[in-house]
Order: C-alpha cells, then structure tokens, then sequence
C-alpha cells in the first residue's frame, strides 16, 4: 500500500515537474532522463548479470548516430530511423557480448572498453558519421497533435518511455530471467549446475543493457538533434558508471537515483567541471570501499544497524523438522543411470582420475570415499561437466555426455552440491530454490515482451513449488533471509534442498556431513534416505565413515586417483587394500562398524 | 625492405615505452590479481610530472624523471592503501575502483596543468644514426636502454631479494604466503608502487617521443594493456615481448591505415583476448576473481 502511494506520489510529482521549469531547466531534466535509461541497462548488466560492460555509452552512440545517419543521409523517417537504430544496438550488443562467453571480470571490462574505444575512434574519423564535427540537422519526431520541438513536450514522451523501461527492467529482475542472472553474478558455476543457460543469460545481459543503450541514443538523437564523438566518449562512460555504482548497482531504482543525483550535483558544478570530476571520483572510491551496495544498500544497512543497537527484536527462525517424501518405487530401480567408463583426467603432471570406472544403478545410495587428495571431487566434477575428462567417456541415463556443458547435464536430470557451499549470497533462500526449480529455457525470454502474463503466472507457480520444497526441508521460516546469515548446518540443508528443488534423476552430494554435529548427521541421514525412496539415485562422497557405511548400499574406494575397492560396505571394510591405503596400516577391520548396523 | 626495416625501427621505442607501461600491469595483475584501470592515468601523471621539472624548474632530463616516479610511487602507495579492505575479496569492486582514481587522476591533471597539451625538446640533441641506410634516433636508443635496465632491475629484485621472493609467494598463493609470516598487504603496496614507478618511467621517457596531453595515459595504457595481454598477462617476459609487437604493429598500421590505427589496435587485441586470453607466456587462468 505505502509504495503504492508513494508510486502514485512519484508520477503526479513526475507529470507536474515541468510546469516549475524554465526552459533551461527542462532541457537538463530531458538530458537526466536519458542518463538515467542508461543507467538502469547499465545496472541491468553490471548489478544484475554481474557481466562488466565499459561500453554502454558507445551502445547509446550507436543507437544516436543510426538515428542521425538515417534521418539526414538516408532521409528515412525519424521513427522508421529510430526502429533500424535500436535493431542495430542489439546486433551491437550481441558483438560486444561475445567475448563475455570467453573472459569475465577484468578482461571483459578491457575489452569492452577497448570496443567502447573503436567506436569512438571510428566515428572521429569517418566520412559517414561526419567525422570530429558530427552530423546535425536531425529532424524533429513527428507526433500526430504533438509538437516534439517543444522540450517540455519531449519531457512528456521521455518521462513515458523512461516509465516503461524502468518498470520492465524491474519485471525482469523480480521474475525467472533476472533471478538466474543475479544467480549467475554470485556463482556462476552454480548457477550452470543447477541448469542456468550461462552463455545464454550473459548474452541476454548484454542484449538488454544494449536495448536501454539504444533507446537512449534514439531519444537523445530526437532530443539535441545533433550528434558529435565526444558525446559518447570514456570520460561520459566513466561518468555513467559512477552513476550506477553510487546509486547501486544491484539496485534499479539506485541506478536511477544515482543518474538523477550525480547529474544535479555535475550541474551545480558546470563551471567547475574538475572539481565535479575530483569529487565523484573520490565518492566512486569510497562508495566501492565502504558501501559497496551504493544509496540504495543505505536504508537495509541504517534499518539493520538500528536493529543491532537495539538489541535483536522478535523470535529467531527456527529450523523445523524435515518431512519425508512419499516412497514412490521407481520403475526403473535397477537399471544403470550412470556409467563411467574408464575416466582418465590429468592436471598437467598430476593424473587425478587414472583409468576410472563406475557403474551406478538407479535407485542406489552409492558411498564414494577414500582419503584426502584421492580424486573424489575431481571424479564429481568430471560426471557433472565441470571437467572434461583427459580420456574416457561418461554415460548417464543412456546417452554418451561426456564433456557436456554443466547446465545441459543438469537438464538432463543431474543435480549436485559442493563441498564449500556454493549457495548464492545475495539472493534469498528462497529465490536460492527458485532458481533450482526454475526449468525454463532462457531463450523463452521473448514471452517477456510478448506474454508477460504467462511469465507471471508462471512464476506465481514458482513460488508455490518454492514454499512446498522449503515446508519439506522446514526451512520455511528462513525464505526471506540472506543464506550467509544462517549456521552452517541450515546452509548444508538449504543446497541439499537446492539440488534436491532441481528434480533431478541423479543427485552427487559431496561431503554433506562436513561441519555437521551428531544430531545433523542423523537427520541427514534420514533425508538422504527419503530422497532416494523418492526415486532419485544418490552418490554421496563422505569421510564420516560411520554415515557411509550405515547409509549407502555399495562403496566405492579411490586412492590415488584409482579405485581399490567397489562393494557392498561389508565386503569394502574387509578389502586388505583399503584397510591400508584409507584407513591406514595400524587399524584393523575390528573397529569398524559391526555388520549388522552395516545393513540397517 | 628498406621502409619496412625503417617502420620496424620507428616501432621499436614506442614499444619499449608500451612495454614498461604492459610490465606496470602485469607486476600488479601477477601478485594481487588485479587490472589497476589508473594506470593509464599515472602515465599521464608521471609525464606530466617528469615534463614540468624538466622545462619549467630546468632540471636535468635524469633527475626530473626521477622525482616523478618518486611522487607516482606515493600515488601507487595511496591507491593500494584505499582500496585494501577489498583486497581478495570482491574484484569487480576494486577494479571499479580503480577506476574511480582513473577520474580523480584525470580531473587532477587537467585541473593543475589544464586541457591542453605541451611538446617536451628531445633531452639528447645527438644527431640521428645513419646505419646502413636506416635513421635512428639517438633518443630512441636511450629510451630503449632506460626500458632494458628497468627491466633487468625489476628481474634482479624479483629473483634475488628477500622482498621480491616474498611478492613472488604472494602472487602464487597470497593464504599460503600469510602463513608463512608474509605481510601480504606490504607486498601488494611495493607491487602498486613499482607498478606506478614504472608508468612514470614510461610517461617521462614518452614525453619527447609524443605530445603530452591528458589524453596521452588513456592512449598508452590502452596499448600496453594490449601489450600485457598479447604476453601473457602476468608474465614479465611476456610484456616485454607484447609490447614491442604491439608497437611494431603500431608503426605499420599508423602507416597504411592512417586514422584508423587505433581501430585496428583494439580490435586485434580483442581478437586476441577471444582467441588466446592466456596470451603467448601466459599460463594462469583467466578466471582469476
């Protein structure tokens, strides 16, 4: 109710604004505007995808010099002219995108940057963008009954076009497409395991910022009527960027605040342009130091610093016990669902994996132990498409996937957690849930544009599955929290929930007894159980013997890269090899475990 | 063949000086894993520098050059000791940044010495070497002296002093190497401030070679970025090897494309980074934040 108020409040204030303007006044509210289109694709890429994009003002070129190009040389219409443009950003957008599939962080800003750069030197030298001098004479955009030469009239179209685009940026962030990118910025790995597109979301990334990027360059086009290289050069780059950090990257809303507010204060300062440049500079470093979340992190941070000096306030989150599933005998107990066959991986000098083969049925609990350094983890990382294997093929449900990408494997019905916890920081439980559950393709992001309704609804039932999963691993009170906030007992869970959300055939857990207590092992004993009666197969990779050893049904032993061992647990304690190699020579088969716990 | 030894020659300094600015990034990238975006900007600084106690306080070339890479050095320093709390933890931050004192660097420049440019007279007046044919300027070989000991001083320091080795450890392993007793933080800021030496060390000896202007750090730190990632980032040989190509290229591309010479730099040098990101020495992973 409250933002709906203050939406309210916001948009009367909005469509009031110009009658309180002189006319230089509204021709810097129109230039803010533009800025602050750009920066929410800016903060689209940066703050969502987590993708460093150093060339969104050469995209908002782009998009102002087609526009320019085509009206004056080509004498297309000003729409018609502004359509092509943005149709050229995006095939802009997709270039610059490339190399994300490659490089990441650093890279991907110098590379960008240096694209941002050609362009520049590009349009300074050639004949057709009218050199250092730029091209003018852009004609008004006709608007049947509306004289667009008016800048308060721009205002109007602005102020719509702005509306929609922050409001359709916010659609994305809060639904399935933005989800799996803010997924993909904290863990891309994870994010893959859990069947994310990462190719695909970094290209959609750089594909929406461009959009924003273009738009922007059209409406400035329409705007100044006029176009030059140093509009779009890496001081304004530089300029944009600040914007984003200061306001806050991860949020849209600080994106904007941030390109309202820098672009105030650059104002007041016109005459002194240095001074305005030294001081959003200093303020770009010490946002980035001290509150990395910029003006929109500020009031969550103030709220949770009030809380703490008060004293925390209301009942903690309780872990509520876990509810089994219904035993679901699957038909195809018994048939292989995963073979590995004859895997060999080798690190440089270090062979990892030596010559390893596995067979596991469906249905089975299958314990994977050995000591330290034994090429356990490895052996997960190769089944899950994280390596690819130096020699050797691995089968799974049938069909040969060795050296597939992680997110195809996990479509594929594989699913897994990691030994350090790859939960994503900054999403929430249960937006953690989400996006495992989440199996739709990322290329059926045009329903955006074209369905948005069935895009909400689905993600409406989203949600419900979310709850569901979350009651069963009684993690429901902990929905809303930030995953680092919670013991890590409770983050242990949440993975195996994760993974578990993701519905898949085959799930690895890789050391999920890690930091637990007595009373955490038993329970998760009995939870790994109840996902198998649930019709998963488990592989579970653990040094806490006395799980392995009552949970799983057959053991495999790696030592050295090679495996020692392969049975019943029984018959693996009685190996004289691993009695030696894992559980070393001065311990005999007499303080295992007696057989009869051995077989539940 | 007598042009094309003649371009190569005209590359050769402009490489060098690219290839200080490339050994700049690299000492910083190989020990905290981190693309310092000011750099550029210190070139600037440092030419900056090194240019006004030449011609305006009338110091000898040496000692101008010298106090501006003491002064770059502390600049070096300042960064370093800001953005440390980042330190290993979030790397995308701590390149924005960088970036942040890229600006501030920027407007400083402009605001002390203003938007225009200057020329800086050769500091060795020697006619130019006629050597079969070929003209080569004495400067140019000083400059590619200044380059080779810097060189040989840096590889000197890294492999024979307690120091060095301990930047060594911290650029494999910065947990390993706390553990061992190594202040990482000290490490990372004698990296930073080296790195910032080593980009006046460019900017001063490109001053007589180019026109100092502010756009001048943006220019070489772009190239020897370029140079730096051709090697191999990280590698100090690499940058040595990267950024005498990337001006060789350089001096061919100014003479067939003109105005476009930049273009083409760039988008080498992103078809390099797709192809080969680990460059011809490199071996780390890209992947590194």
């Amino acid at each position: 109710m409250r933002t709906r108020l203050l939406l309210a409040a916001g948009a009367v204030a909005a469509w009031l604004l110009p009658y309180g303007l002189d006319s230089y006044a509204i021709h810097v509210v129109d230039v803010i505007l533009i800025f602050a289109i750009l920066a929410i694709g800016l903060g689209l890429a940066m703050g969502i995808a987590g993708q460093v994009n150093l060339a969104q003002v050469a995209v908002f070129g782009v998009g102002a010099y087609v526009t320019a190009i085509l009206t004056t040389r080509a004498g297309l219409g000003f729409w018609v002219a502004a359509v092509l443009a943005v149709l050229a950003t995006v095939v802009i957008g997709l270039v610059i995108g490339v190399p994300a599939l490659r490089v990441q962080s650093h890279y991907l800003g110098i590379v960008t940057l240096g694209l941002a750069l050609a362009f520049t030197s590009w349009v300074t030298n050639a004949q057709a963008s009218g050199g250092a001098e730029g091209i003018s004479g852009i004609p008004v955009p006709e608007l049947p009954g509306v004289d667009l030469s008016s800048e308060y009239l721009y205002y109007y179209l602005e102020l719509i076009v702005f509306a929609i685009l922050l409001a359709f940026g916010l659609f994305v962030v809060r639904t399935s497409l933005g989800r799996r990118m803010r997924a993909m910025r904290d863990d891309a790995l994870a994010a893959g395991s859990l069947g994310a597109e990462v190719p695909v979301l970094r290209m959609a990334a750089f594909l929406l910022a461009s959009v924003y990027g273009g738009l922007g360059g059209v409406l400035y086009a329409g705007l100044i009527r006029y176009v030059a290289p140093e509009s779009f050069n890496i001081a304004n780059m530089f300029l944009l960027l600040g914007m984003v950090i200061i306001g806050g990257r991860q949020s849209l809303v600080g994106c904007v605040v941030g390109a309202v507010g820098l672009a105030l204060v650059r104002e007041a300062l016109v005459d002194h342009p240095q001074i305005a440049q030294i001081a959003y500079g200093s303020v770009v470093v010490l946002v980035v130091v001290f509150a990395p979340t910029g003006l929109a992190g500020l009031p969550v941070r103030v709220r949770s610093a009030v809380a703490r000096r008060r004293g925390r306030q209301g009942a903690a989150a309780r872990l509520k016990p876990f509810q089994p599933y219904d035993p679901e005998p699957s038909r195809r107990d018994g048939e292989t669902i995963l073979q590995v066959d004859r895997v060999t991986k080798q690190f440089r000098g270090l062979k990892a994996l030596d010559d390893v083969s596995l067979t596991v049925a469906a249905g089975e609990i299958r314990g994977v132990v050995g000591p330290n350094g034994s090429g356990k983890t490895t052996l997960f990382n190769v089944i899950s498409g994280l390596y690819k294997p130096t020699r050797g093929r691995v089968r799974f449900r049938d069909a040969d996937r060795t050296g597939d990408a992680p997110y195809r494997l996990a479509r594929a019905g594989l699913s897994r957690t990691f030994q350090n916890l790859r939960l994503f920081g900054d999403l929430t439980v249960e937006e953690n849930i989400l996006v495992a559950r989440d199996r739709s393709r990322t290329w059926e992001s045009w329903r955006y544009l074209l369905r948005p309704i069935s895009v909400l609804r689905r993600d409406r039932e989203l949600h419900r599955h979310a709850r569901d999963v979350l009651d069963r691993y009684g993690l429901a009170e902990f929905a809303a929290l930030a995953p680092k906030s919670l013991p890590y007992g409770i983050q242990r869970r949440v993975e195996i929930a994760r993974a578990v959300a993701a519905g898949p055939a085959l799930l690895l857990l890789d050391e999920p007894a890690a930091g637990l207590n007595g009373e955490e092992v038993r329970q998760l004993a009995e939870i790994v159980r109840s996902i198998r009666d649930s019709g998963i197969t488990v592989i579970i990779i653990e040094h806490n013997m006395g799980l392995v050893m009552t949970l799983c049904e057959r053991v495999t032993v790696l030592a050295g890269g090679r495996i020692i061992a392969d049975g019943t647990p029984a018959e693996v304690a009685r190996t004289p090899a691993v009695i030696e190699a894992y559980l070393g020579d001065s311990m005999t088969a007499g303080d295992l475990p007696p057989i009869s716990e051995v077989t539940r | 063949m007598q042009v094309f030894l003649q371009t190569i020659i005209g590359g050769v300094s402009l490489g060098a000086v690219y290839a200080l600015v490339a050994l700049g990034f690299s000492l910083v990238y190989r020990t905290m894993g981190l693309v310092n975006f000011a750099h550029g900007n210190v070139v600037t600084v440092g030419a900056y520098l090194a240019s006004t106690f030449y011609l305006t306080s009338k110091l000898p070339f040496a000692l101008a050059m010298v106090i501006a890479i003491a002064v770059t050095g502390a600049i070096g320093l300042v960064i370093e000791r800001v953005l440390r709390p980042l330190e290993n933890r979030d790397f995308d931050l701590m390149l924005i940044g960088t970036i942040g004192f890229g600006i501030v660097l920027d407007a400083l420049v402009i605001a002390i010495w203003g938007a225009t440019g200057r020329a800086v007279p050769s500091p060795v007046q020697t006619e130019p070497i006629d050597l079969l044919g070929l003209r080569i300027r004495t400067y140019d070989l000083v400059v590619l002296a200044i380059a080779a000991a810097a060189t040989v001083l840096l590889v000197l320091f890294l492999s024979r002093t307690k120091r060095g080795a301990a930047m060594q450890a911290v650029a494999m392993d910065h947990e390993a190497a706390t553990a061992v007793g190594i202040h990482v933080g000290r490490s990372n800021a004698i990296a930073f401030m080296i790195g910032a030496g080593l980009a006046a060390l460019a900017g001063g000896l490109v001053g007589p070679l180019l026109y100092v202007s502010p756009a001048l750090g943006g220019a070489l730190g772009i190239k020897g970025f370029a140079a730096a990632i051709l090697g191999g980032f990280g590698s100090i040989p690499g940058a040595i090897v990267g950024g005498l190509a990337i001006g060789v290229l350089d001096s061919f591309t100014a003479g067939h494309f003109q105005g476009y010479s930049e273009l083409v730099t760039f988008i080498v040098f992103t078809v390099i980074i797709m192809v080969r990101p680990t460059g011809v020495f490199g071996e780390r992973t890209v992947n590194r934040a």
